[in-house]
């Protein structure tokens, strides 16, 4: 197995996951305001930004210290219920993640599964439930089943990114059971939920940059 | 005391609770901070909440109230990443009701646990008070096993038992040892117990109303005698 994520990678997916919250910041904005609050996409990019910023300020040790890093910048900088369940997820996938300077193609899976479980028991929400669920818990599944089927670590991510997409697609027909978008009931319904699409696109993130092969 | 933890999507919301519920409390005020808004706007931001709570290490334990689902979520992140270790407890009362009874409870010297109660309750006196005006009676009865002492009286300040009153009632059955229960006897509601400000509230009593004032426990005679007085003075509010 030599495929691993490095930390350079890690930096690497967290500065294009910031520049794709930029490019479509007001899509998301658009997506949130049809069913919540209309700043996802204003929270998401001043959370990413404060993300490079961090990262840029100088590198940490360990992948588990740099995703430690990550998880609490967001916490801070991103507010509200994003804010707690993307900086929850980072922490538990640095709580999840060996300490060395780098993550194989399994400990990553175990991570990123860590990472979604944190998110779930967090908003206490399952898929359906049309939350950011949707598409990140179909995304660790594909990667943990393309990698026992013994793909490489680059097409196990594009699979999860796959997998990210169909699932926030799916959440566009579902009556929300959670976050503000629930009071909406029926009328949330006909939406995409804008947590599931910023879930998409760090999976995205992810899979372009292990395709780009900064991962090895 | 007890400290307390306002976590809203609003400071001016977290300021004005505060302040509603501080018109209750004549002496002592309990700890409170607030953790509200996040990143210059609307939100809230476990951090904050966190260095709040850290704030308040020193308290008998803290009382975390919230207002709309994701001060719920930010605080329970908040508790994962605090540094202090004492008692915390997410209250899932309503942001108004809740501060008010934890507030009034805290200033009482209640515990955390008994104010956790109060403040999780705090939505009964609202629902008591439907629009057909019907009671919802409470369960809640006295030991039978213990010798009750009464007295009945009928409430003759303008307003009834309202929130004022309701506070005074309490601090003062905080300093017996005794159980002090009222009941509504003109509408039938409760008893409630005298140590919860929700639970009074919830007799919805009015003007000319009777109560009916029971007690059990080592003080009770001098309890119900207070509480009493408490009630033929009109809780201070005759002029």
């Amino acid at each position: 197995m030599s495929d691993s994520l490095t930390m350079d990678a890690i930096q690497q997916w967290l500065h294009r996951f910031a520049l794709e919250i930029t490019t479509q910041a007001d899509w998301l904005t658009e997506l949130d305001s049809a069913i919540g609050d209309a700043d996802h996409g204003t929270n998401m990019v001043r959370g990413t930004g404060a993300v490079v910023a961090k990262l840029n300020g100088g590198a940490t040790g360990t992948v588990q210290e740099l995703l430690k890093a990550v998880g609490m910048t967001l916490v801070s900088s991103v507010g509200g219920a994003s804010g707690s369940l993307y900086g929850t997820f980072f922490l538990e996938m640095g709580r999840n993640s060996p300490s060395g300077e780098q993550l194989n193609a399994s400990e990553l899976e175990k991570a990123l599964r860590a990472g979604v479980d944190g998110v779930v028991a967090r908003g206490h929400a399952a898929v359906g439930d049309k939350t950011m669920v949707d598409a990140l818990e179909p995304a660790v599944t594909a990667l943990y089943q393309s990698l026992a089927n013994g793909l490489r670590l680059h097409d196990s991510v594009a699979a999860a990114a796959a997998a990210a997409t169909t699932g926030r697609d799916s959440t566009e027909p579902l009556v929300a059971r959670k976050g503000r978008a629930s009071y909406l009931g029926e009328r949330s319904a006909g939406h995409i939920d804008p947590g599931a699409a910023s879930s998409a696109i760090l999976v995205a993130a992810l899979a372009a940059t292990v395709g780009e092969g900064t991962a090895q | 005391m007890i400290g307390i933890v306002l976590v809203s999507h609003s400071e001016a919301l977290a300021n004005a609770a505060m302040d509603l519920a501080l018109q209750m409390v004549h002496g002592a005020r309990p700890p409170i901070r607030i953790a509200a808004g996040a990143a210059g706007g609307f939100g809230t931001d476990a951090t904050a909440i966190a260095s709040a709570i850290d704030d308040l290490a020193k308290t008998d334990g803290v009382l975390v109230i919230t207002d709309l689902g994701s001060a719920i979520l930010s605080s329970s992140l908040a508790l994962e990443i605090r540094s202090s270790t004492h008692q915390v407890v997410i209250s899932d009362g309503p942001f108004v009701e809740a501060t008010t009874a934890a507030v009034v409870g805290a200033a009482a010297g209640g515990s955390l646990a008994d104010i956790a109660a109060d403040a999780s309750n705090a939505l009964a006196a609202k629902k008591s008070q439907d629009a057909t005006g019907q009671a919802a009676s409470s369960a809640e009865h006295t030991d039978p096993g213990s010798p009750v002492v009464s007295a009945e009286e009928r409430l003759i300040n303008p307003m009834g038992l309202h929130t004022r009153p309701a506070s005074l009632l309490v601090q003062m059955a905080g300093e017996f040892s005794s159980d002090i229960e009222l009941t509504n006897t003109s509408s039938g509601r409760g008893p409630v117990n005298a140590s919860s400000v929700i639970g009074l509230l919830s007799l919805g009593a009015c003007k000319n109303d009777r109560i009916r004032i029971e007690a059990s426990g080592p003080d009770a005679p001098q309890a119900v005698n207070a509480v009493k007085e408490l009630v033929l003075q009109g809780f201070g509010e005759l002029s």
